[in-house]
């Protein structure tokens, strides 16, 4: 058996994270997801003196409840009807920094070090009419545009590139640079070597309260004082990484975070045989699909969750059980006998633009938030980006306009 | 198809029997579930097909009484629906699966669950070799299909059910040559404790005294005081090692004996299924010689749930207490719901439940009494060594699973970092070995440390069997 992730040895030794919560810190990271822990990892890394505060256990939320997998190609979820060409630019925008991610995925194992179950076995889409044949094409040609490879198979070629799909799906588009990787390790192995990098972790830690000090103080100055379920910590910068929970402590200092949150299901099931390499999309429907390393069935593609209060998770139901099921049997007919083991959710985040939210607020000097909706492909490379905004001489680091986190998104 | 009832049962063995009978009687529309072929649940096993019943009597009185419940089930109105397995509950729907006519929902007034329980899994070295068993599926091998698992048949376990059950099966013809029980030596004043709670009880006591007969004619030692430490073999048991325990059930180092076998049958009691309950978001007590976490309800049965439907908890699935007390338990429930839902006054009901609340009073404190005597104590979880695997689905071994303790006290989080838990089983098998390694790593009791996240379907199901096409999810844009 292949041996698991070094770190698991004294991950986040616990002696380290019973004791008091340090009293003071250059940055505060709030919020122990993707995003929080490689802000920690990029930001430890070029030696800033990084607390991180996690409520829970790292990567419990969306990064560890999420499907793992390198969203590069457009999806039903960003396409509206009929495209203006402008449209079309915004898209083939993002598809830019989709391609740009990849490359950090590259790089990650090496990065860190270990392994993290990264494959980059290409992405299927799959057109079931010719209305959404015409949909693939045209989110094709965007893509191919924006340097992103990819391919339409329909009939035959279809059928002998991919025997294991329904034969008589309209068409489908590969893209050899999807992939994916295990949430579950992405997260916590940034965390490991930011710790071993000197970061602060404290976990059972939840931010009740953020008050700026020193307002109109010099940079040097403590300018935050975060008040947690474990004592005070004053700091100079605060980073707001809390994902759906980003909106409710940005307004304590009068921000208005405009986000969406949508609770998301997912299915697994038994392991078998391993036959699909690449995961499977419908752009039409919602559908993501499949076969981990471990030879399970990882299904989903955005069918909702029941709201629940917290801490209860959001709950499971039925008719997306039975209705995501459904849509993966039309597309692959032969998984009918394999056994669905289990469900669970997470709470997804998102903006109205798709965009991330990322950077400095002008209004608040030293408040920063991390936050972008396709969080798992995406959030390691904005960590770096916002990290290298962290580390550039004051006043000279830059980031995409439309990033801003002072924006209002109607 | 959609069918609404007032009450529904979901679980057919004797505690879910006698709910259902006795609401049926006084006039409710009742619907009864259970995923096995025939009714009558873990105790009343039937035989197999194709094998015919010679001399009832060699099934012993459970089997007749079984049989008389099954009749008074069989006499009355209820709607049955075996082979059928619950899912999930959502809202007031008990959502099921049939093998044939596929999903099936049920909505109903008011709803017991009697699930029943499981064997206790115990992990140590060799646990998951070919060969051991535990003491239910020996006991259904042996009782339904008249097999013998072995030829040199080695019991361990603790509790009244491993003398009963090795004696059972030593009276079937099963050579089990030799039982080790773990609790030590009853003392004078648990045996004190015993005599004092006898009353409506001689028979259970009978029995256990007839059991210890047959195991003394058949020449099968009964040692108190020892465990099980090992199974080893090449491919399949060839022999177990054993030991003599402290008073925490930890094997004492110098004590161990080791014998040639080539079965080991395991009997250390049960484990409630509680996984409808936890889905429901009631409330637990626990209590590790009942099973561990056993859900909180009143003296008729009614939980606290999050659900909008009243949710009688009864039977073993609520805290292994045995047969009696299940089917005194369902009687209970079945009039406090005929009175709450109007068929039945409150006078009435409470004349009627009189006798089962005396009943279900005496076999508890007989019960109470028995588990005094045969506490689990936490040397059951401090048998695997390093390499021993403990969730035997996913193959995660101790040495994988050590690390990510040291650093958290979540049993969601080991399994995410380790897959332990992952598995076909759902976690049945290794959740409560985790959690008491937990427990021990960070010096909390085990009480302290919940289940993970409860989630449907609360078994495993054929996507196959449960896809709907008709259900349409919100439209992004194409029509
Ligand atoms: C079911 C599902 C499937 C998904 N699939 C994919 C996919 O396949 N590909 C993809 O790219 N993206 C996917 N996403 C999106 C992606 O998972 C998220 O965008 C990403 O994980 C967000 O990371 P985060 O660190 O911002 O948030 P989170 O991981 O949610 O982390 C936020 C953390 O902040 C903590 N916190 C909150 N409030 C406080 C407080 N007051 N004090 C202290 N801590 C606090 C929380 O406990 C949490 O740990 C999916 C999301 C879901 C839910
Ligand atoms: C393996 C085993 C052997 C035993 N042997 C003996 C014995 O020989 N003598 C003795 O005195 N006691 C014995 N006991 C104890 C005795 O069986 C119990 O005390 C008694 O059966 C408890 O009754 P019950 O109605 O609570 O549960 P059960 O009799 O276990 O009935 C529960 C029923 O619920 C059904 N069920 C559970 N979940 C679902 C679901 N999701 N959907 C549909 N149906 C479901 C099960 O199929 C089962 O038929 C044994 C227990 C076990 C576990």
């Amino acid at each position: 058996m292949k041996e698991r992730s070094p770190f698991l040895v004294g991950y986040l030794d616990n002696e380290t994270n019973q004791s008091a919560l340090p009293k003071s810190s250059d940055v505060v990271i709030i919020g122990g997801g993707l995003l929080g822990t490689s802000l920690a990892y990029y930001l430890s890394k070029s030696k800033v003196e990084t607390v991180l505060i996690e409520r829970d256990d790292i990567n419990r939320e969306a990064s560890g409840t999420n499907a793992g997998s390198f969203h590069f190609q457009i999806a039903l979820h960003q396409l509206t009807p009929n495209m203006s060409e402008s449209e079309k630019r915004r898209l083939a925008d993002e598809v830019r920094l989709q391609v740009d991610a990849a490359s950090l995925w590259d790089e990650i194992e090496r990065e860190l070090d270990a392994d993290l179950g990264v494959h980059f076995d290409g992405g299927i889409m799959v057109a079931e009419t010719e209305d959404e044949m015409r949909v693939l094409k045209e989110k094709d040609a965007i893509e191919k545009e924006a340097g992103l490879e990819s391919h339409i198979l329909v009939g035959d070629e279809m059928r002998t590139f991919a025997p294991y799909l329904a034969p008589d799906l309209a068409g489908i588009s590969f893209c050899p640079r999807e992939g994916h990787a295990n949430p579950l390790l992405v997260g916590p192995t940034y965390a490991y070597r930011a710790w071993q990098n000197g970061a602060h972790f404290r976990t059972g830690c939840d931010v009740t309260r953020i008050e700026r000090i020193n307002v109109g103080g010099d940079l040097k100055g403590r300018r935050f004082r975060v008040v947690t379920s474990r004592g005070v910590i004053e700091c100079n910068r605060v980073v707001n990484a809390t994902g759906a929970w980003a909106a409710e402590l940005s307004s304590q200092l009068g921000l208005r975070i405009p986000l969406g949150l949508s609770g998301l299901h997912v299915n697994v099931t038994e392991p078998r045989e391993y036959f699909l390499k690449s995961m499977v999309q419908h752009i039409g429907r919602r559908l993501t699909l499949k076969q981990t390393h471990n030879n399970t069935f990882i299904i989903g593609g955005g069918w909702p969750s029941r709201e629940e209060k917290f801490p209860k998770r959001y709950s499971n139901t039925w008719s997306s059980t039975a209705g995501n099921l459904a849509v993966a049997l039309r597309v692959l007919p032969m998984l009918a006998d394999v056994k669905l083991l289990r469900t669970w959710s997470g709470v997804w985040a998102f903006t109205k633009d798709f965009k991330p939210i990322l950077g400095e607020s002008e209004k608040v000097p030293g408040y920063h938030i991390a936050m972008v909706p396709t969080g798992f492909t995406l959030g390691p490379m904005v960590a770096q980006m916002l990290s290298q905004y962290m580390t550039a001489t004051p006043g000279k680091g830059k980031l995409p306009s439309e990033f801003n986190i002072d924006r209002e998104v109607a | 198809m959609n069918t609404d009832h007032d009450l529904v049962v979901i679980g057919g063995g004797p505690a879910g029997i006698a709910a259902a009978s006795t609401a049926a009687s006084f006039g409710l529309r009742v619907a009864i579930i259970d995923e096995r072929v025939t009714f009558g649940g873990q105790i009343f096993k039937r035989l197999g097909d194709g094998f015919d019943l010679e001399s009832p009597e060699a099934l012993g009185k459970d089997y007749a009484r079984g049989a008389r419940l099954i009749q008074e089930l069989e006499q009355s109105e209820i709607s049955k629906f075996n082979s059928t397995t619950v899912l999930t509950i959502e809202d007031n729907q008990i959502i099921t699966s049939h093998p044939v006519d596929g999903v099936r929902r049920f909505s109903c007034k008011a709803l017991v669950i009697a699930p029943g329980a499981y064997d206790r899994p115990v992990v140590f070295p060799g646990w998951t070799l070919p060969g051991v068993m535990t003491a239910g599926a020996v006991q259904t091998l042996v009782k339904t299909q008249q097999i013998s698992p072995g030829k040199r048949i080695f019991f361990a376990g603790s509790g009244p059910l491993a003398l009963a059950f090795s004696a059972q099966l030593i009276k079937y013809g099963a050579p089990v040559f030799k039982v080790i029980e773990s609790a030590p030596f009853p003392s004078p004043t648990k045996l004190l404790g015993l005599l004092s709670s006898i009353k409506g009880n001689w028979d259970l006591a009978g029995d256990a005294i007839r059991y210890r007969a047959t195991l003394l004619s058949h020449h099968v030692p009964f040692h108190y005081g020892r465990i099980i430490t090992k199974a080893e073999g090449s491919g399949r048991v060839e022999a177990v090692t054993h030991a003599r325990v402290d008073k925490d059930w930890n094997p004492i180092k110098g004590t161990e004996i080791v014998e040639p076998a080539d079965t080991l049958c395991l009997g250390y009691g049960f484990f409630p299924s509680h996984e409808l309950f936890r889905l429901l978001d009631c409330d637990f007590d626990y209590d590790e010689t009942r099973g561990g976490f056993t859900v909180s309800k009143d003296s008729w049965g009614l939980t606290k749930s999050s659900s909008p439907l009243a949710i009688y908890a009864v039977g073993d699935g609520t805290g292994v207490t045995g047969s009696y007390s299940a089917e005194a338990q369902g009687r209970l429930a079945g009039l406090h719901i005929a009175n709450h839902l109007g068929s039945l006054s409150t006078q009435e009901r409470d004349r009627r439940s009189k006798n089962f609340r005396k009943e279900l009073q005496q076999r508890n404190d007989f019960q109470r009494a028995i588990n005094k005597m045969f506490e689990v104590k936490q040397g059951i979880y401090r048998l695997a060594e390093a390499n021993t695997v403990i969730c035997r689905c996913e193959s995660v071994r101790a040495k994988e699973i050590d690390p990510v303790i040291d650093s958290t006290c979540d049993v969601s989080v080991v399994k995410s970092y380790s897959r332990a838990g992952m598995g076909l089983c759902q976690a049945r098998n290794c959740q409560r070995q985790i959690a008491a390694m937990i427990a021990i790593r960070h010096k909390i009791s085990i009480s302290e440390i919940p289940f993970q996240t409860p989630r449907m379907p609360v078994k495993p199901v054929e996507i196959g069997k449960i896809a709907d096409p008709s259900i349409r999810e919100e439209k992004y844009f194409i029509q």
